[in-house]
């Protein structure tokens, strides 16, 4: 039942906010069962929904309880389930002990509401899911994060309001012009409105998302939020938040406005390898390796949006796959980050040194590290190559110069992970000052998982593509009648 | 006329509600003057009693088939139903959290009281009045209650400044509303009652048309008042903070809520000729009211004030659904005054416990609350969350309801405007809450420090927390599980006979 993905982590924010810690990690683990058997339920060659439900809620709104999940929501809800059982069972490093549990229920709070935007199949229920998640991270941010905490979490609060404002506009816009009885998916039909009317809410739902996302020139938000906000939390926002923006993009531009679409691909292409570009110089820039990360998470997102925008689909199929891998590659770098501040206790890139040294540094996390900087650069073998390399053959057809100027960023990106590698691991470690505290296993523990991941998805593509394929070849083919 | 047929129009039992308010009143008096000081141990609760004994009255009420009483005097429709429960409940809510609070301040429970339940009299005749003279004896009575009650911290310069203040502003503006009731009685020929005059209003031409303007403009301003809206709203502030916090509770939702009915049975009633000007009139005060409101809140430093502000924008939100004039739009105004009363009532719930606990309304000094009391910071959090339209709270769905309905009217440059300040009304609510929970131990405020520990063994507090508990249950779970609350909002509109020649929406028509 798709209910009980979002119900197990709601009874679990519940629980957890009076119990201790193990309670959280059981909610979370059995929210992971819970994703498997979805995954095993899921017939792979079925286009449509599957495992539909559906109750009346609040029928004078056109609000209703209706859920089902598809080949693009599937990678998406494992990814959640995934990343949230990592995080809650890697928190104790970065969070201290004394506000715990509400540390715990909130997360299974955000998680429980990401889960149920993704199965939503009714335009209220996203929107109310989606607006949910403003307390939680905000706090989430607000409590546990660095020096300048209140006003990151502040800024994250209100850019994200917007978003959600823009979308419920565009939302109601849909509901009341395109006169349907009810805000079901499946009863919107926006074909009948004129062009214009079609491409201004198109316009609304955009912006929407891209703040979400988020997109140049919507994102400043995004490094203040990333990096003040502490590693689990980065990872949840970096990880598992910003897919509900792609995902938006996929479901309501993509899905609701197959007519209008092929209008504003080609400025979403040009948004797409300027946001590419734009995220690999700024973290080119970076002093602080967390804020380095948080931007390569801006370039990344980029590539999603060029393969939404180019709609072959070969594309699409590689933008839902980038989709899970920035999510796998964000959480593991923003992971490994935490592991350095935590020990080393700095992220200066100026004052990081020779950290790969086998007695005194950080030899494991380290080598982590390196392999986290390949999988984000797209080298062959790891879980970025795939998605990005069919991208690129999607869109080349469709778009040629953003993706040209897109493939020039994945060098732009080994250029960053070469500094920031260069920097931070390699190098001679002062021998008077570095006696850093052993991380222990089970610390490592999460970062391993990871890395087990991340190689395995990068050796066998194929499932990754397979979960998608059906359902991504389906929405193309509605765009191209 | 026979006795029976003067039996059925006089139809005495509409007013049962009231009669039983009346005697709970008359009741507490006479025990105080008896008993004396000692009594008010319990005659609050006797009052509370009273409260809940007239909502009982009021449900059995619902669905009658003759609903005018009086010879036409007084309607017990529906819409006057939902209205009257409204005040009853703010009333009941108001007197359980006011037991400790005027204890606290060393006045008379045994008179506070009566002239509360004088209020509710005058709320609950405001909502179901369908003539102009009993209209306006039902205004004055909560009016010059309503002036009594915030002026009773004698001691208090600042009760008595809002007092004054209220008291003067608030004869102006009845003095301009009874000038166009004077207006209405002239322009329809001597009529008193609403459907009457609104029949001879229809009859104009258009060169006297504009006499039926006039007075529109002249009621509105006095409605416009009793609403606090821009830019009749400057009482406001002041007196919101003034007064004893309970009864800022009072006026913000029941005195607001009796505005409302008030509005709503004489715009609809009275002046369907000029709908073009009432609704222009409205949408400007709408504007006004959710602009100005919400930025101003943004400086506030005082609770109470902030309250007062974000209370102004709120009014802003329902006028919208005023304005759109369709049967949903008033059924979603209903739905959100019903929504709004629980989560207002909450959070001024908890600002007098706190004010109870360490004597101050400052929001600087809520901070780190929830180390000292986590179930208060937990109550003002959801309530002020609900208040900003956060799901999964009441308050979310209210507002939704209010922006599909104006949507669907078409007013859809209000439902943006509607959106946008909401946004920033999300701002400064979230900034208590964040004083209260995001703030380490060592920013703790004076006040949190010198907290007391945590008792409700104090007479009076027993029944705060119950109020403070059913509040905020409802406003978290009465939007999930809000399809009672929808179908009350919805019948008591479309089982109320002024609405029939309301169009429905344009979603209804098509179902």
């Amino acid at each position: 039942m798709l209910t009980l993905l979002i119900l197990i982590p709601l009874a679990g924010s519940l629980v957890a906010a009076w119990l201790p810690r193990a309670w959280a990690v059981g909610f979370a683990l059995a929210t992971w069962f819970e994703s498997l058997w979805v995954l095993q339920q899921f017939d792979l060659h079925t286009p449509g929904l599957q495992l539909l439900e559906y109750q009346p809620w609040l029928p004078q709104l056109g609000l209703n309880y209706s859920l089902g999940v598809d080949g693009l929501s599937l990678p998406l809800v494992l990814l959640t389930s995934t990343i949230t059982l990592l995080v809650l069972w890697g928190a104790p490093l970065s969070i201290p002990p004394e506000r715990r549990q509400l540390f715990n229920s909130l997360v299974l709070l955000a998680t429980s509401g990401v889960m149920a935007s993704l199965v939503a199949q009714n335009l209220l229920m996203f929107l109310l899911f989606y607006e949910l998640e403003l307390i939680p991270f905000y706090l989430l941010i607000a409590v546990w994060g660095g020096q300048r905490r209140e006003y990151a979490a502040m800024k994250f609060l209100i850019y994200t309001a917007v978003s959600g404002i823009l979308i419920l506009g565009g939302f109601l816009a849909l509901g009341g012009l395109s006169g349907s009885l009810n805000f079901d998916y499946a009863q919107i039909h926006p074909e009948h409105l004129s062009q214009r009317t079609q491409l201004l809410i198109l316009t609304l739902l955009l912006v929407g998302f891209a703040i979400k996302i988020p997109l140049v020139p919507f994102h400043t938000w995004l490094p203040d939020a990333y990096v003040e906000a502490p590693a689990p939390v980065a990872i949840l926002l970096g990880g598992v938040l910003a897919k509900l923006g792609t995902y938006g993009l996929v479901r309501f531009g993509l899905g609701l406005f197959p007519d209008t679409w092929h209008l504003i691909s080609p400025g979403l292409a040009a948004v797409a390898s300027l946001t590419i570009i734009f995220g690999a110089l700024a973290a080119i820039a970076q002093k602080d390796i967390k804020r380095m990360v948080a931007y390569s998470s801006v370039g990344h997102m980029g590539y999603v949006l060029l393969g939404v925008a180019a709609s072959t689909p070969l594309a699409l199929v590689g933008a839902v796959a980038q989709m899970v891998s920035h999510g796998l590659v964000l959480a593991f770098l923003f992971y490994l980050v935490g592991v350095i501040e935590v020990k080393v206790g700095t992220r200066e890139l100026d004052v990081l040194n020779g950290l790969l040294n086998p007695l005194r540094g950080l030899p494991l996390t380290s080598a982590m590290l390196i392999a986290g900087g390949m999988a984000s650069a797209g080298i062959p073998g790891l879980v970025g190559f795939i998605p990005e390399f069919l991208i690129f053959q999607g869109s080349f057809s469709a778009f040629p110069i953003p993706t040209l100027l897109a493939v020039l960023g994945t060098g732009l990106t080994a250029v960053y992970f070469v500094i920031l590698l260069n920097r931070t691991c390699f190098g001679k470690l002062d021998n008077h000052t570095s006696y850093y505290p052993a991380v222990t296993w089970q610390e490592h523990a999460p970062a391993l998982v990871l890395t087990g991941l991340i190689l395995w998805f990068g050796i066998q593509p194929s499932w990754l593509v397979s979960w998608s394929e059906s359902t991504t070849a389906a929405l193309i083919a509605a765009i191209n009648l | 006329m026979d006795f029976a047929s003067l039996a059925a129009q006089l139809n005495a039992g509409a007013i049962l509600p009231e009669v039983l308010v009346t005697v709970t009143l008359l009741g507490v008096l006479t025990i105080d003057l008896v008993g004396g000081r000692s009594t008010s141990r319990w005659t609050p609760y006797l009052g509370i009693a009273g409260l809940l004994g007239a909502l009982g009255a009021l449900y059995y009420q619902w669905g009658q088939a003759n609903p005018t009483a009086f010879l036409g005097e007084f309607n017990a429709d529906p819409l006057s139903i939902v209205f009257r429960g409204l005040v009853v409940i703010a009333a009941a809510v108001t007197i359980a959290m006011s037991i400790r609070y005027v204890e606290q301040t060393g006045t008379s429970l045994g008179e506070f009281i009566p002239i509360l339940l004088t209020a509710t009299l005058g709320g609950m005749f405001l909502s179901g009045a369908d003539e102009l003279v009993s209209l306006y004896v039902a205004l004055e009575t909560l009016s010059i209650a309503s002036y009594l009650l915030t002026g009773y911290m004698k001691g208090d310069p600042r009760s008595n400044e809002a007092a004054l203040k209220y008291l003067l502003i608030g004869a102006a503006s009845s003095a301009v509303f009874l000038y166009g009731a004077s207006l209405l009685y002239g322009l329809s020929g001597g009529e008193t009652r609403l459907a009457a005059i609104g029949a001879a209003l229809s009859t104009l031409t258009p060169q006297t048309a504009s006499g039926a303007v006039i007075a529109l403009v002249f009621v509105a301003a006095g409605i416009a008042f009793k609403i606090s809206a821009v830019p009749f709203h400057q009482w406001t502030p002041d007196v919101y903070e003034g007064s004893p916090t309970p009864i800022t509770a009072f006026l913000s939702v029941g005195s607001k809520a009796a505005g409302f009915a008030l509005a709503t049975r004489v715009l609809v009633v009275v002046f369907p000729s000029v709908l073009e000007q009432w609704h222009f009139l409205f949408a400007a005060l709408a504007v006004l009211s959710m602009v100005l409101g919400n930025v101003v809140a943004l400086t506030q430093t005082s609770m109470k004030r902030l309250l007062a502000y974000s209370s102004i924008g709120q009014a802003g939100f329902v006028i919208l659904g005023l304005v759109a004039g369709t049967a949903e739009g008033y059924a979603s105004m209903v739905f959100y005054l019903i929504v709004y009363l629980f989560m207002n009532l909450g959070a001024f719930t908890a600002v007098v416990l706190f004010s109870l606990r360490t004597g101050t309304d400052q929001i600087s000094e809520y901070a780190g609350l929830y180390q000292k009391d986590p179930l208060l910071t937990l109550g003002l959090s959801l309530c002020l969350l609900s208040l900003g339209g956060i799901p999964p709270m009441a308050g979310f769905f209210g507002k939704l309801y209010l922006f599909w309905a104006g949507w669907q009217a078409g007013l859809y440059g209000l439902v943006l405007l509607g959106l946008v300040t909401s946004v920033v009304s999300i701002y400064y609510y979230v900034r208590v809450v964040k004083m209260m929970v995001v703030k380490e131990p060592q920013e703790m405020s004076e006040a949190v420090k010198n907290y007391p520990p945590v008792t409700w063994s104090l007479p009076g507090l027993r029944a705060l927390q119950v109020g403070l508990v059913v509040m905020v249950l409802v406003t978290s779970l009465g939007g999930i599980l809000s399809n009672p609350l929808f179908r009350l909002a919805n019948s008591s509109i479309t089982q109320t006979p002024l609405f029939q020649a309301v169009p429905p929406s344009i979603a209804n028509s098509r179902l």
